[in-house]
């Protein structure tokens, strides 16, 4: 009996585990009933409707490969101990670098599992070499932290809400980071005249799922903070699909013949921040990275208030 | 009894007059200069949700300076003679800019009075690309009566020397520049009429938001139309909340954040948390907007100030580009360098 009641009470467990896991499966990723696919609401014009304010939930803006935690983005190798015996190591310990020491456990990297699918990206030989070269000198490099504009799709998963603001023909995108607007054209546009940083967007109805063909960007914005990069010559197919009232699973598709040997695509949930009145706020950086970027080129550095040598 | 005491006497119905008279005006040009459409043609486009459709790009085209220039002092009103005499000036600029004549510039307040010292390299950022409209109106301000900035007294004097110090420094620093040479904005109170330099503004509608995306800048708004309060968190360009009363969208805007210990190049643009708008946007044809502003800010003005400005629209196809001001800032460092190289030399030459 006993025998018999313990492997009742095993049997139970295991089925309240069952029952647990399917619940707990069916919650993530954004639900879909298996047999018919979510259909979105329409707009007044008749459109499916995306409108409203979205951010993504994840750790991509700091790599979108997969990563370990870690000390800091900048880190630095402790220099050798030597001429004590006993506390020589054999490989030095990383530290976090000099600028960024100060910042402690905020200044850490969250692990994450990366949003490549394959988690491969097909760098050509001589790009995976700067891509290794632009994470060696993230502190000078990485467009973020001079307030410039992040580019596509690196918008779109930086830790900032963004608002779909669906018009008649044209569709925005209000990003916080910034203040960056782009503009979907949903009619026929001509080419930019020049390169840009947020690219040139074309966008169509595809059933439920907005399309967005994005070109004419410069080389200057990367993909993360973790150097990954890429050159003018890049193109990215966007996929933003309703998959309940409140997801969108947002899907984008890269190619650069300079810099990659195939397309690749990264894909993640983009979640709707319904706190009532809502907005996206300012985010005007500028002013907040002028003094590392010239506080040391004029007579006076303000934030010493001396002489500049 | 001078001739501006009766003026003031009348302010508040002479503004009226004005804002009609410029409703009148706009309506009656086209934007290609054409005989004006059939009186009934045109009826207010809506959105498929009701509202009046303001979709499209937008921009200041007009003549008129934002203060009353001294030697029309008295006038609200000029004549048709000089009206006519304008359009002939405007025409014959158009012909040396396609010719590509520099120094045909106009800047922000006039030709006589642009603030831009050597207009030459300046021009053109100020190309119109179309002759610019000419109305009666000589000033866009309507109120006070004698089209003048209200400025305290503290204003005027900082004002003064705003104007004194642009595009003349001196630069210490990355502080010592206007915003806009910083990069950061020139305002929002003047986002819609800036005129030719990154001035269109484009406007894009959807349920509960109108947004007007500003080229110079990237500037944007954002402006929720859905019956919501002012919320409380101070920004450069404010609180802004619309409203509809009939097809006038009402915006109010406050909780602007103090940047009054910034350099401006205008400082009636300057954000202070005093400042308070109100703005009233009518579109009144098929290519006109009526557009009204009225500013208060007790750090700044000693009263409120209401300008009315005529803003036209343009073709479908216009796209607002690419404003990407900060991130090609070689301006900066470059006049800090100068500026660098200026004090070397100086120290360095005998006295």
């Amino acid at each position: 009996m006993r025998t018999g009641s313990r492997s009742a009470k095993i049997v139970t467990a295991v089925a309240a585990a069952v029952v647990i896991a399917v619940v707990w499966s069916g919650c993530a990723p954004p639900p879909a009933a298996p047999t018919e696919p979510y259909r979105a609401p329409r707009t007044a014009g008749g459109a499916p409707d995306l409108n409203g304010i979205w951010q993504s939930l994840n750790t991509a803006n700091y790599d979108i490969q997969a990563h370990a935690a870690r000390p800091a983005l900048a880190l630095a190798p402790a220099p050798p101990r030597t001429g004590a015996p006993g506390l020589d190591r054999a490989t030095p310990i990383a530290l976090p670098a000099p600028q960024v020491r100060a910042l402690g456990a905020v200044g850490g990297v969250p692990a994450g599992e990366g949003v490549v699918e394959g988690d491969e990206i097909p760098y050509l030989p001589a790009a995976a070499a700067i891509k290794k070269e632009n994470a060696e000198h993230w502190l000078e490099r990485d467009p973020e932290i001079k307030c410039f504009m992040p580019g596509v799709p690196r918008a779109t998963y930086m830790p900032y809400p963004f608002q779909i603001l669906q018009g008649t023909d044209t569709i925005l995108m209000v990003y916080e980071f910034a203040g960056t607007t782009r503009t979907i054209h949903m009619n026929d546009v001509v080419d930019s005249p020049s390169e840009t940083w947020m690219g040139l967007s074309r966008g169509h109805w595809d059933g439920d799922t907005l399309v967005v063909d994005v070109t004419d960007f410069n080389d200057q914005t990367w993909f993360d903070r973790a150097g990954n990069f890429h050159s003018n010559a890049l193109h990215v197919v966007e996929r933003y699909t309703p998959v309940s009232p409140h997801h969108l699973m947002y899907e984008a598709t890269i190619e650069d013949p300079n810099v990659f040997s195939r397309p690749w695509t990264i894909s993640m949930p983009l979640y709707r921040r319904f706190e009532e009145d809502k907005q996206i706020l300012e985010y005007k950086c500028v002013e907040f990275v002028e003094e590392a970027m010239y506080g040391h080129l004029g007579l006076i550095d303000p934030g010493t208030g001396q002489a500049n040598k | 009894m001078s001739y501006r005491h009766i003026v003031a006497a009348g302010t508040l119905a002479a503004a009226s007059v004005i804002a009609a008279f410029a409703l009148g005006s706009a309506a009656a040009q086209d934007s290609e200069g054409g005989p004006a459409p059939e009186a009934g043609a045109w009826s207010q486009s809506r959105t498929a949700w009701g509202d009046p459709d303001f979709q499209g790009v937008w921009r200041y085209e007009a003549d008129i300076p934002l203060e009353r220039p001294s030697q029309l002092e008295g006038r609200e009103l000029l004549t048709d003679e000089e009206v006519a005499q304008r359009e002939e000036i405007e025409a014959d600029q158009q012909a040396k800019r396609l010719e590509g004549f520099e120094g045909g510039a106009v800047g922000r307040l006039s030709i006589a009075e642009s603030p831009i010292r050597g207009n030459e390299y300046n021009s053109f950022w100020q190309d119109h690309g179309r002759p610019r409209q000419v109305y009666k109106q000589t000033s866009l301000i309507v109120d006070p009566r004698d089209g003048q900035i209200p400025y305290t007294p503290d204003a005027r004097k900082a004002a003064a020397r705003s104007t004194a110090r642009y595009g003349v420094g001196p630069f210490e620093s990355y502080l010592d520049p206007d915003t806009g040479e910083r990069c950061l904005t020139d305002g929002v109170t003047a986002m819609m009429w800036q005129g030719p330099n990154g001035g269109h503004n484009q406007f894009v509608q959807s349920p509960g938001f109108v947004t007007i995306l500003h080229e110079e800048f990237r500037d944007r708004r954002v402006i929720p139309v859905d019956g919501r309060a002012h919320g409380n968190i101070r920004q450069w360009f404010g609180d802004a909340v619309g409203h509809w009363e009939g097809d006038t969208l009402v915006v109010d805007t406050t909780n602007f954040l103090d940047r009054t210990n910034y350099e401006w190049a205008s400082i009636w643009t300057r954000p202070s948390e005093t400042l308070h708008l109100v703005e009233r946007f009518t579109r009144i044809s098929a290519d006109m907007m009526d557009y009204q502003i009225t500013i208060e800010d007790p750090t700044t003005f000693s009263g409120a100030w209401t300008a009315v400005i005529p803003i036209s629209r343009l073709a479908d196809d216009t796209q607002i580009y690419e404003y990407a001001c900060h991130e090609g800032n070689y301006a900066m460092p470059n006049l800090l360098s100068g500026a660098r190289a200026d004090a070397a030399k100086k120290s360095a030459s005998p006295r």
